[in-house]
């Protein structure tokens, strides 16, 4: 239902494609305009790969997927509390499991639509190949991923039902996922603290691994499939532990304010 | 000596909305919707003059263009003697309107900090703000919840809140659009107490409302809106005489038929009709014209021995006037 | 009916007092909510560092730093335009849609307050806040990419101000926009926000773009203003301004900030009148 709603805003859907790639093309001029002639030498030994159109277009495609995921699932209950729905959704016999498992559905597959369409058009438009290297380990770091990052939105969705200013938690939250994973350049560079933190977040995995399968700059502990089973762990962890905080703040509001305490 | 001005004077008022209505998923089609047609009248100085109509009855249009929110397509209209077009900006002045209800006030600001607001935007001093915003708050009993957000009032608190509003800039004209609604009975109570006691001193109030017993009580006349058409306008007791209807009044107790014939023999009774009923008898009369004449009644019962149990009168209310007026109840929506 | 107490022709200074209400309580709200205050500026400092540290990608560890030209300048200047081009064309557009919304746009409407001192009233916050975020954020930046140069302060200044007020009439416009599509605006703030990211090259040189979007940048005035500010206050270095002569440049900077406003006021009211006519400005 929520699909068919959103194409009726095809508007909407131009701006999920177009906004990411503007984001990509924003270093990408500014690098080039101040790398000079040696613009790939100098990315390469800073990146691991020449390739600064891809490794930033993957970069965008990813965090198109991590904003999705944010505004679809964290934002969702504040609005749903903010328009009153919610106070309905806890009426209802319907396991609120299989509610917010159904938001994530729909955000699951409106967002990998968009970072495909972001990672094509933006090839595309910026003259590049899309489909370098392994595609189909990118995608399986992309699917298995996917689930922890939405296990973290959960968790998030809890402090917002509690703070309630969700648009700027929300926008601040994204951004700071999106400064973390190295969305356009490794996290590498971080002094070790936030390189430590940064790796606590299943999307900077995520990016690393696509990167890495497409344009071969290098998983985190030297094999695929030692990353991947650091997300896997993810994947069974972040989303137990996303619920049960989200379990413990809504018994909370429920005993103080009640879900419908706009 | 100049006579002050009239309050309001509305000549001719027209007002054509355009509308868009859609048929399927692409087409839609445009319509006019004539929501006020030649609408004339006065509203007197010092008068609480009500305005009664079903929702779309076009009560709301005529009081956003008396108070500059609309512009009319067609008539005139002045405010206070200003005309609402070309001194839109006197016109504002000079009332305080409550318009839609809770809606029109910040949430993220306090009580007092809305009214003190308000006060700046009719230009008060700083002072004056303080002190007006002061004025109102004891005068609604607000002071325990005037320094809290209005994001944490109740409906109720912000309705008495907005109405407060209102009366920030102490106008000659109030326009009060529903100002009970959502209120409980005691709080609707005291804002009708206090529209009379502003009434009293001087004040001229247009007031909106679905519930009768607001118009009946409070109301010096009262004018009936229905499609845009000015049906009706009067004091209640002319709107309620202009039915020639039979007044009724039901007579309950231990009541003879020599009270019958009593009761028949009086001078403005047209008939008396006596039914038997369990421990009883019912007797009902209907009056000519002039109402029923309760003391003669009783004179002419409790002299032939009849004993009364109970007394019930049957009167037209404001809302047969309506019926009368359009065919339809007040409660029949008719927004197009 | 006494029309006595009436403030039928209020003073300038009760007019400045309605004005500075109208400021006030825009500040009392926006300090009422305190995440988003502190996430402002947590944001600000989060974009700056993703989009500058992306962008050091290609000339980090290089011997002289980069070749193409001052970055920080290039980048901090032209970020300091646009966090007020964004913030203007969204905030005031918002903010008229968020009180039309709210029921308080017509309120403002039921009382004799000055329309005009009521747009102002936005600018100033956006003003004061934007300043706030904005000089933050190039502290951050600076010490992040590099030695900021500061050059022709006076005549910075002054394209810094017509710049401003430009852009301040394209936000009055925005805003007539959005008293007609509604929230549709959001839809459309966001799309200009990006296109003119990129025609208006706030985070670059123009020597960056493609050569077939360099003409279509060139039609639109705040390319100028982006041009003309940044060149300056980097002391004209070789290449910069990089559209026109400096003199031309200023020229039609002059020109947006006198006729942008008034055209924007114009465009507002006219708006506004069509609301009223039409009986929208509660519509929500």
């Amino acid at each position: 239902m929520r699909l068919l709603n959103i194409s009726r805003y095809p508007g909407q859907l131009v701006m999920d494609v177009v906004t990411p790639i503007v984001f990509a093309s924003m270093p990408i001029l500014l690098g080039r305009a101040s790398g000079g002639a040696n613009a790939e030498e100098v990315f390469a030994a800073n990146t691991g790969t020449p390739n600064y159109v891809a490794y930033m277009l993957i970069g965008t495609s990813v965090f198109t997927i991590v904003s999705f995921a944010f505004w679809h699932m964290a934002y969702w209950l504040r609005w749903e509390q903010e328009t009153g729905t919610l106070e309905v959704l806890y009426l209802a016999p319907t396991n609120r499991i299989w509610v917010a498992a159904g938001t994530a559905l729909y955000s699951c597959l409106r967002s990998l639509l968009a970072a495909t369409a972001v990672y094509l058009f933006g090839s595309l438009i910026l003259q590049v190949t899309p489909f370098q290297g392994q595609v189909g380990l990118a995608f399986l770091f992309i699917l298995v991923g996917l689930i922890p990052l939405y296990g973290m939105t959960l968790l998030y969705g809890a402090v917002i039902l509690k703070v309630k200013e969700a648009n700027a938690l929300v926008n601040l939250m994204q951004w700071g996922v999106t400064f973390l994973m190295g969305v356009f350049f490794p996290v590498a560079i971080f002094p070790p603290l936030l390189k430590f933190l940064a790796l606590l977040f299943p999307p900077t995995w995520m990016t690393n691994g696509v990167r890495s399968a497409l344009l071969g700059i290098g998983y985190f502990f030297g094999e695929w499939y030692l990353d991947l089973a650091v997300l896997w762990a993810f994947l069974l962890v972040a989303p137990l532990f996303g619920y049960w905080v989200f379990s413990k703040t809504e018994t909370s509001i429920r005993r103080n304010e009640g879900v419908g305490q706009y | 000596m100049v006579s002050p001005p009239i309050p309001v004077r509305v000549e001719n008022l027209g007002k054509i909305y355009q509308v868009r209505q859609r048929k399927g998923l692409f087409k839609s089609e445009k319509r006019s919707v004539e929501a006020l047609k030649g609408v004339s009248l006065e509203v007197q100085p010092g008068e609480v003059f009500g305005l009664l109509g079903p929702n779309g009855a076009g009560k709301t249009t005529l009081i956003k263009i008396l108070t500059t929110l609309l512009l009319p397509s067609s008539g005139q209209a002045w405010v206070n003697g200003f005309q609402v077009e070309r001194q839109d900006n006197q016109v504002r002045a000079t009332v305080g309107c409550m318009l839609m209800g809770e809606r029109g006030l910040y949430w993220k600001l306090t009580g007092r900090e809305n009214l003190e607001y308000f006060g700046a935007l009719y230009h008060y001093s700083p002072k004056d703000r303080k002190r007006r915003a002061e004025e109102i708050i004891s005068l609604l009993k607000l002071g325990e919840i005037a320094d809290r957000t209005v994001e944490t009032y109740s409906s109720g608190q912000k309705m008495s809140l907005a109405f407060g509003k209102a009366l920030i800039n102490d106008a000659p004209l109030l326009v009060l659009d529903e100002p009970t609604n959502t209120l409980d009975v005691p709080s609707a109570s005291e804002l009708r107490a206090i529209v009379r006691d502003l009434n009293t001193q001087g004040k001229t109030v247009i007031y909106t409302t679905h519930i009768m017993i607001e118009a009946e009580t409070l109301c010096d006349r009262v004018a009936i809106i229905d499609h845009g058409h000015l049906l009706a306008l009067g004091t209640v007791a002319e709107l309620k005489a202009s039915l020639n209807r039979e007044a009724v009044v039901h007579v309950e107790g231990a009541i003879s038929s020599r009270a019958e014939e009593s009761v028949s023999a009086l001078p403005w009774v047209q008939r008396a009709t006596r039914t038997s009923q369990d421990g009883g008898a019912l007797l009902t009369v209907v009056a000519s014209g002039g109402g029923v004449n309760l003391p003669q009644l009783i004179d002419a019962l409790t002299q032939t021995g009849a004993l009364i149990q109970k007394i019930t009168p049957e009167e037209p209310t404001l809302e047969d006037v309506f019926i009368a007026k359009t065919g339809r109840t007040l409660a029949v929506d008719t927004r197009a | 009916m006494n029309l006595e107490g009436q403030n039928l022709s209020p003073s300038l200074i009760a007019s400045l007092s309605a004005f500075w209400a109208m400021v006030r309580k825009e500040l009392i709200i926006m300090a009422r909510y305190p995440v988003n205050f502190v996430a402002s500026f947590g944001q600000v400092f989060l974009i700056v560092a993703v989009f500058t540290l992306g962008g050091s990608m290609f000339y980090r560890g290089v011997e002289g730093g980069s070749s193409g030209g001052n970055p920080s300048g290039v980048v901090v200047y032209g970020f300091m335009l646009y966090m007020f081009m964004g913030d203007t064309l969204w905030a005031i557009g918002y903010n008229v849609r968020h009180e039309q919304v709210q029921g308080t746009l017509e309120q403002l409407y039921l009382s004799p307050a000055s329309k005009f001192a009521n747009l102002v009233s936005r600018v100033a916050n956006i003003l004061i806040w934007t300043g706030l975020l904005t000089i933050t954020a190039s502290i951050l930046m600076a010490s992040m990419i590099g030695d900021l140069p500061v050059e022709n302060i006076g005549l910075g200044l002054y394209v810094m101000a017509f710049s401003l007020a430009g852009t301040f009439g394209l936000g009055f416009a925005f805003a007539a926009l959005t008293l007609y599509i509604k929230e549709t605006a959001q839809t459309v703030a966001n799309f200009l926000q990006f296109g003119l990211l990129v025609l208006c090259a706030y985070f670059f040189p123009f020597s960056a773009l493609p050569d077939f979007v360099l003409p279509i940048s060139k039609l639109i005035p705040l390319s100028y203003t982006v041009d003309a500010f940044r060149s300056t206050m980097m002391g004209f270095p070789p290449g910069f301004p990089e559209l026109a002569p400096i003199g031309f440049e200023v020229v039609l900077v002059t020109v947006f900030g006198l006729v942008m406003p008034y055209l924007g006021y114009v465009l507002y009211r006219r708006a506004e009148n069509h609301a009223r006519r039409r009986g929208s400005l509660s519509a929500y």
